[in-house]
């Protein structure tokens, strides 16, 4: 999956009945997904990629990157333009070069791009056998609807799935990008 | 105390007529629906319990002979037999009960149900219950010492409710920062503080003036609060740290790094020690409160919560 909307014309529909206030707030239960992919390239290197938190070009469906406040956290803000026009923007939360590990708030809320709110992540980059590095991508969410009895469109499952989907696809971009350097 | 000397003390308690226990950490995991037991001696696990229905809150009583477990997807609270490391029944609630506190004489509990606005008394022996309105997603819930009132977190009001806990009745709401979720109430029953989750700082709240006399400025996403050595330790969810304030000068002192996502701080009963859940990292880690350096972690399950004073006591 790419940074593109899902097409779910069911889904709209939710969207409209919600009141505007509730998407601010957030239901009880954090969701956990964790995704990992082994990378052909020393862990250094891959961590140098990563560490540059405003050119992650990379990334699936993005055709633009603007940002300041560099790699430090609390004040590093990016804006990424994706393909088909939405801007997505985000703020570090940490950067710690000593575990090659750095985290990230996606601060615009979009359900039709991706139904989950509250949304935050951690890369890590750990050494694996041989040389070679293994990428952890792990993100923090809640679903999409913020109170008891979610519609179907946004239960916690859905916001898993999309949230998986986009981990490994964030992978598999990185893995292209440090591997065809 | 060094490990090894804690280990021998545990040894020689064992040697009388009964094995005395260690302080315990009851540690509600969400995302693998159970509750890992830590003796916080070894902090090391000592027994895993299922629960179900995502947990996230717990209060163990005073006296250690029960822990309360809220599950809010599951909409039910699982009375656990403490010592015997039990669950014994499940008491239904409806919403989405989140926080939990035990009253001092351990009678009854308190539990916020998030999405109704509403907190809830129960006494677990007879399941009676009593209800009362408080303010939008109620989170975190603590009693004063004396059992008198009982404080809560209303999250989305960015205010404290007082409910008088003879009465059930709300007598007063104070306004704090910005999304209040966790809770704790001084030994003396005079100041509350709150972990203001978007505006980063904690609130002190004059419980008898009912107003909040400071704000301190802690790390970011503050879930929790706990007090000990006349400081205040907060977990700070995204800036991944223990802040530590002075509670007299109410000020910041220090800031401790800890593991992926703290999300519940709770003291030791004898207040030397400071334990926390990390979240994303799967660890309770456990600070030393005055000379506030992390000493040892132990490994729970997944996604650990443990949102309330989920320390029971040695005996």
């Amino acid at each position: 999956m790419s940074f593109a909307p899902a097409r779910n014309v069911l889904f709209a529909t939710a969207l409209l009945l919600l009141p505007a206030a509730a998407l601010a707030a957030h239901g009880t239960t954090p969701l956990k997904v964790v995704e990992t992919m082994d990378i052909d390239a020393q862990p250094a290197k891959v961590w140098a990629i990563v560490a540059d938190f405003q050119n992650w070009t990379w990334l699936p469906g993005v055709s633009k990157i603007e940002g300041s406040g560099g790699a430090t956290p609390d004040q590093a803000k990016r804006r990424l333009s994706l393909n088909n026009g939405v801007v997505v923007e985000e703020s570090l939360t940490k950067f710690d070069a000593e575990r090659m590990s750095l985290g990230y708030h996606v601060d615009s809320v979009d359900l039709k791009r991706l139904p989950a709110t509250n949304y935050s992540v951690i890369v890590t980059v750990k050494a694996a056998e041989g040389g070679k590095s293994n990428v952890e991508w792990k993100g923090r969410f809640y679903r999409g609807y913020p109170n008891a009895n979610p519609p179907p469109e946004l239960s916690d499952e859905v916001a898993e799935k999309a949230v998986t989907e986009l981990h490994k696809a964030s992978l598999a971009a990185l893995k292209a990008r440090v591997e065809t350097q | 105390m060094k490990h090894g000397a804690r280990a021998a003390l545990l040894l020689a308690l064992c040697l009388g007529l009964r094995c005395a226990r260690a302080d315990e950490a009851f540690v509600a995991n969400q995302s693998s629906d159970d509750l890992t037991i830590v003796d916080l001696a070894a902090m090391k696990p000592v027994a895993t319990l299922s629960i179900g229905g995502k947990p996230a809150g717990v209060a163990v009583a005073r006296d250690g002979s029960r822990a309360y477990v809220t599950s809010p997807d599951g909409k039910f609270v699982s009375v656990i037999d403490a010592r015997e490391r039990k669950v014994i029944k499940r008491l239904s609630i409806s919403g989405g009960p989140l926080g939990v506190a035990v009253a001092p004489d351990g009678k009854h509990i308190y539990v916020a149900e998030l999405f109704r606005r509403r907190l809830v008394e129960i006494d677990p022996e007879s399941e009676k219950t009593r209800d009362v309105e408080v303010g939008a997603m109620p989170s975190g819930v603590a009693l004063t010492p004396d059992g008198r009132f009982v404080i809560v977190a209303d999250r989305d009001d960015n205010a404290l409710s007082i409910v008088d806990a003879a009465s059930f009745v709300r007598v007063a709401t104070v306004s704090v920062g910005r999304h209040p979720f966790g809770i704790v109430i001084d030994a003396q029953g005079q100041r509350a503080y709150t972990a203001n989750v978007e505006s980063d700082d904690v609130s002190v709240v004059d419980l008898a003036a009912r107003k909040t006399i400071a704000s301190i400025p802690v790390g970011k996403r503050p879930y929790s609060v706990a007090l000990a050595q006349g400081r205040g330790f907060v977990a700070d969810q995204y800036s991944e740290s223990v802040s530590v304030f002075d509670a007299a000068a109410m000020a910041p002192v220090s800031r401790i790094k800890v593991g992926e996502y703290p999300e519940s701080v709770a003291t030791s009963r004898d207040g030397n020690m400071i334990y926390v859940t990390n979240w994303f990292s799967n660890e309770l880690w456990s600070i030393d409160a005055k000379a506030l350096k992390v000493v040892a972690k132990a490994t729970t399950g997944d996604g650990p919560r443990a949102f309330g004073a989920f320390i029971r006591a040695a005996d």
